[in-house]
């Protein structure tokens, strides 16, 4: 016998048999659960969210609500502390993509470069905050930032830059938390880049040395360019987890001081649960959502296209 | 040569800064945790000290560490088997049927993940209230199940899509049910892919706030909120909650080590192969 197989009935639009009608009842009967959890716990508040951000309400007095319509929009744009939350969002998302992939595709390089087995070891213990809850890193980067006993200031006053800072001077507290987020996500960063790096053909880099081509150019010409469809993949995952940043922020500092590190997320929640005004959190929960996908859509629907060849 | 031996020399070096700068932070907590607090305030970082395990019979007898870790125990592990189970079979249906809407669903499934929780908590939050469920348990498994499933179901139809479809076709030919084939021949195929997802699925459960922290109450806090309660306190017990996130975290650390390699499959929905 070779290997031949006999071609399963397909479902043609011609002539669909009794066979794979029935298969066609199983896969819907398999797909359908996750389907309706996912609509159920996903979309269904979604829509719930754009109804209820066009009231005016607080939570348990819903039948006070009073419809609004796009009052808690105009509230926002109108409102300096939701205004700096959003480019407080934007700029911790830009700033912390940029270093976190600058500094997690440069190690990948590296790591790459070394023997496999080295590299290996590296790679293990670099990736170790990866699975660890943000609001830990939040703790321990509390210590780190700590003005009497924090490493950091400790480390800082060796080179003479006590002055920094840190969490408490509103100029410095959101670097301070893009550093904390940086530490946090580049092992992520790592470990995806590499499972990228390792199908890139060896032969392509030998034919670079043979070319005479130096590191830089290597990197830029041959690295990179075919590192492309991950590092898309990686902007995406990152860029939308940094703008929806909440525990790293709740944990550090709250968003204080004076809302200097109040992100769109910490925003939200305190109009929800600190002022009591749901349909304007809502408002600024839809906002969030509408930013992401200004800023995120066009990657995606790049990457969904990607997907299919 | 020289300049060869340079730049050898300084990769090196930029390895062991990132190296301490990784570690040092992760260490100084987990030691922290074995320190007197007369040994954690000082201004220069004590190596020398007298452990004590003070801090964590402290964390266990006198805060409700060891609920909150119980309720994290059963909030991860009954969303996570949901997920498995919903994932399992939707992933089936999505790669071995060839359904002509298969990646319409497919993407449908993945837009989920970018969905901001905030808009997503408020609304369930809101639902969760008024049907007299908050403060139970169901709120957060119910949140957990939703975030995990589009990832899940991403991460499975790679494995499927990976059997050769010859596997099940032969178990057809030979006389089996679609379902039969499913859980005799596939099922044993895939089952690293389900391994990975349980464990990515009960690392992201055990290390989640925002749901947790507002559908639960004093009761049924889970880990991440009990320590949130530590953390927002005016002033931080160093000593207590270093050593409650020392038992947070070290098991996902070393849990870490094994998963690697399914992370960048996992977290990219199969975009990346590990």
């Amino acid at each position: 016998m070779t290997s031949s197989t006999p071609a399963m009935p397909l479902p043609t639009r011609r002539r669909m048999s009794s066979y794979a009608r029935k298969d066609l009842r199983i896969a819907v009967f398999l797909i359908l659960p996750a389907a309706l959890a996912i609509f159920i716990v996903m979309i269904v508040p979604l829509g719930f969210a754009l109804v209820a951000s066009t009231f005016q309400y607080s939570l348990g007095q819903e039948d006070k609500a009073v419809f609004v319509f796009l009052d808690n929009y105009a509230k926002f744009f109108a409102d300096p502390v939701a205004l700096r939350s959003l480019l407080n969002t934007v700029i911790f998302t830009v700033l912390s993509l940029a270093l976190c992939m600058t500094i997690g595709v440069g190690i990948s390089v590296l790591l790459k470069s070394l023997a496999p087995r080295t590299g290996n070891v590296f790679r293990a213990i670099f990736a170790m905050p990866v699975l660890i809850s943000p609001i830990i890193v939040s703790l321990i980067w509390r210590y780190m930032y700590d003005p009497t006993y924090g490493l950091i200031y400790y480390v800082l006053g060796l080179v003479g830059l006590q002055d920094f800072g840190g969490l408490t001077d509103s100029a410095t507290a959101l670097f301070s938390i893009v550093v904390t987020d940086v530490w946090h996500a580049v092992p992520f960063i790592i470990l995806v880049s590499s499972a990228g790096l390792t199908v890139i053909p060896e032969e392509l880099y030998e034919a670079a040395r043979i070319d005479g081509a130096g590191a830089a150019r290597t990197l830029f010409s041959v690295t990179l360019p075919l590192l492309v469809k991950t590092l898309v993949v990686l902007i995406l995952i990152r860029g939308t987890d940094a703008f929806r940043v909440f525990d790293l922020i709740y944990g550090l500092t709250g968003g204080g001081p004076a809302n200097s590190t109040s992100s769109l997320s910490i925003y939200a929640y305190k109009q929800a649960y600190e002022n009591n005004q749901m349909g304007f959190a809502m408002a600024v929960a839809v906002i969030t959502l509408i930013g992401l996908v200004i800023l995120f859509g066009p990657l995606m629907r790049n990457s969904a296209r990607g997907r299919d060849d | 040569m020289a300049k060869r031996r340079l730049t050898s020399a300084g990769k090196w070096a930029i390895l062991i800064v990132f190296l301490l700068w990784t570690v040092i932070p992760i260490l100084l907590i987990i030691v922290n945790s074995f320190k007197k607090a007369k040994d954690i305030f000082t201004d220069v970082p004590r190596i020398f000290f007298a452990p004590t395990l003070d801090n964590y019979v402290n964390a266990f007898t006198k805060s409700d560490f060891g609920l909150y870790f119980a309720n994290s125990s059963i909030v991860a592990l009954s969303s996570t088997i949901i997920v498995i189970i919903l994932a399992t079979f939707a992933s089936y249906g999505l790669t071995s049927f060839q359904l002509r809407f298969a990646n319409t669903i497919a993407n449908g499934f993945l837009v989920g993940k970018l969905v901001p929780v905030i808009s997503m908590l408020l609304p369930i939050f809101v639902i969760i209230n008024a049907v007299g469920l908050r403060g139970t348990l169901v709120g957060p498994v119910l949140a957990h199940v939703a975030l995990n499933l589009p990832f899940a179901v991403w991460l499975l139809m790679g494995f499927f899509r990976d059997v050769p479809r010859e596997l099940e076709q032969a178990a057809l030919i030979d006389g089996c049910t679609r379902m039969q084939a499913f859980w005799r021949v596939l099922l044993p195929v895939v089952l690293p892919g389900l391994a990975a997802v349980f464990i990515l699925s009960m690392q992201y459960s055990w290390n989640e706030l925002l749901f947790s922290l507002q559908l639960t109450t004093l009761e049924t806090y889970t880990l991440p909120v009990g320590i949130a309660s530590f953390v927002g306190a005016i002033s931080v017990d160093w000593g207590l909650s270093s050593a409650a996130a020392t038992v947070t975290m070290v098991p996902m650390i070393i849990i870490g080590f094994f998963v690697q390699k399914y992370i960048a499959e996992g977290t990219t929905g199969g975009a990346v192969k590990g």
